[in-house]
């Protein structure tokens, strides 16, 4: 028998506090569509996409609607197509990223990610070929996310990749400098990339995975902020330990919903269930923040000092209580902090609250990275690949996933505002302190070593 | 052995269920069910009973009257026949509908008449109306049966149109989410 609270507490969950499914992710192993010319791989690679994602937003549709439960995006990761596409010249990759657009807008996904590489420990001919044609691939198309993992805690970092990859960053900016470089929003360079991210733009399908999987990405900051304030409201002198166990029993509560619909997405397409990425994702609506829940555990605002702290506490409880709803869990499962994407994020960063060393501090504990970060746009190519190396630097060393989505903005500098539009935002342009100048150290090349407690076995 | 179900009522107060039953146990009855709640300050008792062989119920309600009437209880007593469930649980999925809204004379009515012309049992309802315009003192809450050949999005639609001609925020949703969302 149902309570009237519990029915109660989860209209407002719904009504007033954002309670959603962020991500229905259908990953699409694409490794037997490779081979032949450019024609085959786009008829072998569309048909297989038609056939597995034709239901998809359909089946995610009426699901929703059975739990009232709003699926907000439904997306497809698939194979890196360094590797489905290896043979490929970059101008037929930029093709190939044209076929994955039309399907996209043929199923109604909002992004279909996977045009990846994986190039930790070196880059073969596939890979150079799929990094040179990002920066076009990007401009040309408008749903496809494109991500390289330069580094592991395994292998190091390949810091020719990371050179690489500030260039392309570079150039994908300057392709879409009228619109404040957005391709570079659809850009994610990693280190210990997980092969089942459902949210973009980090989504591929892993070499390991089988032929389609379902991965699931909750959400819930607004849920969590709501919950922590009616706590503080009811008890004002509650401890930050009581406070994490209340932020835990809330993530079970979102977790759950998640893998509810999850699976009975998975079950309607027939297709096998994955994982549920933990991760506290936030939109530009106000009220789905996670800057906020910054601000209701006693912030000023995030960034002050006590932040880097405050997010150690949050994620734990997020994690602990998730790992618990789930049986399945993966993805990221860490904090985002998109600065463009969360409006309470993005004014922290204006009033000078949030710099990048902060933001770079934060990794250190559970963040994912320097997400959704608009610099100056003569931010050198140079500059940028020393800050994704340091962000690597972290991941790699403290055996986690870290990523970096940086977006020099073309012609606009510090304190100047971009705007990306739709779920990307718009942000104030972060300076980049003591970035001007020559930097010998990230054009040597080579691979920074493996950390010592690599060796595990 | 035949049974009976009798409902009980009466301004609540301590020893309502105690009086019930003793009186039923000095009539040989057995207890197999009972479900009682609280409306504001009125008790509402349903018991369904075993007899004694050759008891029939107006025999179980002339005595329970006896033994009733005089501390203000209302009993009304017949007889309780086998029947048919009216949903199993393989043939219907349980769902909730949730309205909030202004209250005014015949939102149940209508709300449930909906309910009704598809072919749709409530197994519970819930409601409270305090009255005036705030949403959140004012709240139906049924929980329904549908049956699996009924189009629940069709019932979904017709009472979402009904609830946007009654003011009303109607919400349906199936009930695993809500034990997904508070039960381990």
């Amino acid at each position: 028998m149902l309570t009237q609270r519990e029915i109660i507490s989860t209209l407002e969950m719904l009504r007033n506090e954002h309670l959603d499914v962020r991500t229905v992710t259908l990953g699409v192993n694409l490794l037997d569509c490779a081979g032949g010319g450019l024609p085959q791989v786009q008829r072998r690679v569309a048909e297989r996409l038609l056939g597995l994602a034709g239901n998809l937003v359909p089946v995610c549709e009426r699901i929703g609607q059975k739990y009232g439960i709003p699926v907000v995006n439904k997306r497809i990761a698939v194979s890196p197509l360094a590797v489905v596409g290896a043979a490929l010249a970059p101008a037929e990759l930029v093709e190939l990223a044209r076929t994955l657009d039309a399907v996209a807008r043929e199923v109604h996904v909002d992004f279909i990610g996977g045009f990846t590489a994986l190039v930790e420990k070196g880059l073969a001919r596939g890979d150079r070929a799929l990094i040179e044609a990002i920066p076009e691939a990007l401009t040309v198309t408008e749903r496809v996310c494109a991500s390289v993992n330069v580094a592991s805690t395994r292998a190091g970092i390949n810091m020719d990749a990371v050179l690489s990859m500030g260039r392309t960053v570079k150039r994908a900016a300057e392709l879409t400098a009228e619109r404040d470089g957005v391709a570079c929003t659809k850009l994610c360079v990693f280190a210990n990339i997980p092969e089942d991210i459902p949210f973009m733009a980090g989504a591929y399908l892993g070499i390991g995975e089988a032929d389609a999987v379902i991965n699931v990405g909750v959400s819930g900051p607004g849920v969590v902020r709501k919950a922590i304030d009616r706590a503080l409201q009811a008890d004002p002198a509650m401890d930050l330990g009581h406070l994490s166990e209340l932020i835990k029993k809330t993530s079970y509560r979102v977790t759950r919903v998640g893998e509810l619909i999850g699976r009975e997405v998975a079950e309607n397409l027939g297709i096998r269930f994955g994982v549920v990425d933990l991760s506290l994702a936030p939109t530009p609506n106000v009220g789905d923040s996670v800057g906020e829940i910054f601000q209701s555990l006693g912030l000023r605002a995030i960034g002050v000092p006590g932040t880097t702290a405050a997010l150690a506490l949050l994620n734990d409880a997020v994690k602990k209580g998730g790992a618990f709803a789930s049986s399945r869990v993966g993805g990221l499962s860490g904090a985002f902090i998109p600065v463009s994407e969360d409006v309470n994020i993005s004014a922290a960063a204006a009033a000078g609250h949030l710099c990048l060393e902060k933001l770079e501090a934060i990794t250190s504990v559970c963040s994912v990275g320097l997400d959704m970060v608009a610099i100056p746009g003569d931010t050198s190519a140079e500059t940028i690949a020393a800050i994704i190396a340091d962000e690597m630097a972290i991941g790699v060393t403290n055996n986690k996933t870290t990523a970096a989505r940086l977006i020099p903005v073309p012609g606009k500098q510090a304190g100047e505002h971009a705007v990306f539009g739709g779920l990307m935002g718009q942000s104030t342009i972060i300076p980049v302190n003591n970035g001007a100048g020559e930097n010998a150290f990230i054009r040597r090349g080579g691979l920074i070593p493996a950390p010592i407690h690599s060796l595990r076995n | 052995m035949s049974k009976a179900i009798l409902s009980v009522l009466g301004r609540d107060r301590p020893g309502i269920v105690a009086a019930v039953s003793r009186a039923l146990c000095e009539q040989s009855c057995n207890i197999e069910n009972v479900s009682q709640t609280m409306l504001q300050n009125e008790f509402a008792g349903i018991f369904i009973v075993s007899m004694p062989n050759g008891m029939g119920a107006g025999e179980l309600h002339r005595g329970l009257e006896a033994r009733l009437l005089p501390l203000a209880l209302t009993v009304l007593t017949k007889p309780c026949e086998a029947g048919e469930e009216a949903c199993t649980a393989k043939a219907c999925e349980p769902f909730v509908i949730t309205t909030r809204g202004p209250d005014r004379k015949g939102l149940v009515a209508d709300i449930s008449e909906v309910i009704a012309r598809h072919g749709v049992n409530i197994t519970r309802l819930q409601a409270v109306f305090k009255g005036g315009e705030d949403p959140g003192d004012n709240i139906m809450i049924y929980e329904v049966d549908v049956p699996k050949s009924v189009d629940a999005q069709a019932l979904a639609a017709d009472l979402r149109d009904r609830a946007a001609a009654l003011r009303l925020d109607l919400i349906f949703q199936h009930r695993n989410i809500f034990e997904a969302l508070h039960r381990i």
